[in-house]
């Protein structure tokens, strides 16, 4: 079983005015008050209630700014509540700022086993995956390299190769549809749904309505931290369109 | 606490194979390897032995394993508290993508650097065995049973210190400089190039600054093993413990509080 399940949960960011200080502003420039360098709540999160059971593909969408990525990183336990409770059953594999993380000097076929032992592989279970993902990546004797020379297209072509070769149970993606040339993107959005069939559920953030539309079953609309609406797919995104003016069209046709 | 450790261990594959990876970058960008290392060490042992050999009427076979096996536990203390207070920034990619434990992010600078400590110690240990001396040959069942946990507790100690340093940078970015500037001083308060017989019948004020620090004795540990066969005096071991276990409980401390709280710092 896998399921999400927030409860009455809220995130607040607390930015200073001058974010990194140094001990000696601190010491000279007091920059412990609060008068000098103030306090700011962000509220990204606000009371938030949902639960995501098994089966579920919810595409979140929203305006920038929304909540949307800082919900995901909340799922995936990078950041924690300030408020309330999350529950989270089921493993997770999250694919978003996909292209950090590599140590540039490593090379291709190195950097796949750092990046599959940190989403908690083991050296046996990624012997049997490497091949595969280098396969996938198609970047051939390039994997021999160090991370430094590559392109930032070949560098998404390994991210994404090595982060969907994992088998999770719960699928968390941020914005990662448009990656690399047009080629890799058919194939890419072919893993995709492949590894939605397996996830057993999914939690997809998109501002591309044609691929929330075809990929989700339950649509979730984020404003201002908080949720605006929440249903089925269709209806989230034709409300979410109406209310920025855009026509509404069928994008179940139109994909 | 223990789950905390047992998580730790639990991603283990991932923090070794980086340090494995650290090691081999450092080593192989070099043509001498290894021995590039160490070169920074010995080149200093050569140039001291060089100028105080004729000053303090040492011999050179003395002075020399005196002075490499200072260094080396220098360098891991220097290094812990260096690296140490880069490690959450250098890390920051890891840190952002997936929940792990942040300990283990120091503990990838301290177990490079204690490896690092361990071929510079064999150094010393091949040197004493095998150029003949003044110095009494150590009886190596002993040794390696006087060396072990001076070794463990030297670790824990670099560990705990690192995990201190790095939190700390992270709220106060100048760390590093300030940590620089205290290393600097410390160095010369403490017997890595002087012996601290030499300090006999000279100014109080710097003698009880020199016993007052610790990590001094974390040298006796190590020293008085390998250069003067015979086990370092109880006090010893006890001021190590002691100080191990304030850094110790000072980084759980601050992970507890931390673990979870430093990326909305980074």
């Amino acid at each position: 079983m896998a399921g999400i399940r927030l409860d009455d949960v809220s995130l607040c960011f607390r930015v200073r005015k001058i974010r990194r200080t140094t001990f000696k502003d601190f010491l000279v420039s007091r920059m412990y008050s609060k008068t000098v360098n103030p306090v700011t709540e962000v509220r990204a999160l606000q009371h938030l209630n949902l639960e995501v059971k098994d089966g579920e593909r919810v595409g979140v969408l929203g305006h920038n700014g929304a909540g949307k990525s800082t919900l995901l990183k909340l799922i995936a336990g990078i950041y924690p509540p300030t408020s309330g409770t999350l529950h989270v059953q089921g493993r997770i594999s999250s694919l978003f700022d996909i292209a950090l993380g590599f140590e540039w000097d490593a090379s291709g076929l190195e950097n796949i086993c750092y990046r599959g032992y940190l989403q908690g592989e083991t050296p046996r279970s990624i012997r049997a995956k490497a091949a595969q993902i280098a396969e996938f990546t198609e970047l051939g004797e390039f994997l021999t390299m160090p991370v430094r020379y590559y392109s930032a297209g070949m560098m998404i072509r390994l991210a994404f190769a090595i982060a969907t070769a994992v088998n999770p149970e719960i699928l968390l993606i941020d914005e990662v549809l448009s990656v690399g040339d047009l080629a890799f993107q058919q194939k890419a959005r072919q893993r995709m749904l492949e590894m939605m069939q397996q996830a057993r559920l999914m939690v997809m953030v998109s501002h591309d309505m044609d691929s929330l539309a075809r990929m989700c079953n339950r649509g979730l609309w984020l404003d201002h931290g908080q949720i605006r609406m929440s249903g089925h797919m269709d209806e989230v995104i034709q409300a979410y369109e109406r209310s920025v003016g855009q026509p509404a069209h069928d994008h179940r046709q139109a994909g | 606490m223990l789950g905390y450790m047992q998580e730790i261990w639990r991603c283990r594959y991932f923090w070794t194979s980086l340090v494995r990876m650290d090691l081999r970058t450092r080593y192989r960008r070099s043509i001498l390897g290894l021995g590039w290392s160490l070169l920074n060490p010995i080149m200093m042992t050569a140039v001291l032995c060089t100028v105080f050999c004729p000053l303090t009427g040492l011999s050179w076979t003395e002075y020399a394993p005196y002075i490499l096996g200072g260094m080396a536990c220098w360098q891991l203390f220097s290094s812990a508290v260096l690296q140490g207070c880069t490690a959450y920034y250098q890390n920051e990619s890891y840190i952002r993508q997936q929940p792990m434990p942040l300990a283990i992010y120091p503990l990838r600078v301290v177990l490079g650097a204690t490896i690092h400590f361990l071929i510079a110690l064999g150094v010393v240990v091949v040197f004493v065995y095998t150029v003949p001396s003044a110095l009494p040959t150590p009886q190596p069942l002993r040794l390696l049973l006087s060396l072990l946990p001076a070794v463990a507790l030297f670790f824990v100690f670099a560990w705990s210190v690192a995990i201190i340093a790095a939190t700390v940078n992270v709220f106060f970015q100048d760390t590093q400089h300030l940590s620089e500037v205290f290393l600097q001083m410390l160095f010369y308060l403490t017997p890595i190039i002087w012996k601290t017989d030499m300090l006999q019948n000279r100014q109080e004020a710097i003698s009880y600054l020199v016993m007052l620090n610790p990590i001094s004795r974390f040298l006796d540990l190590v020293r008085v093993p390998i250069l003067e066969n015979r086990a370092a005096p109880l006090e010893a071991y006890l001021t190590v413990i002691c100080c191990v276990c304030v850094t110790a409980t000072t980084a759980a401390l601050l992970m507890r509080r931390y673990q979870k709280r430093i990326i909305f710092h980074l």
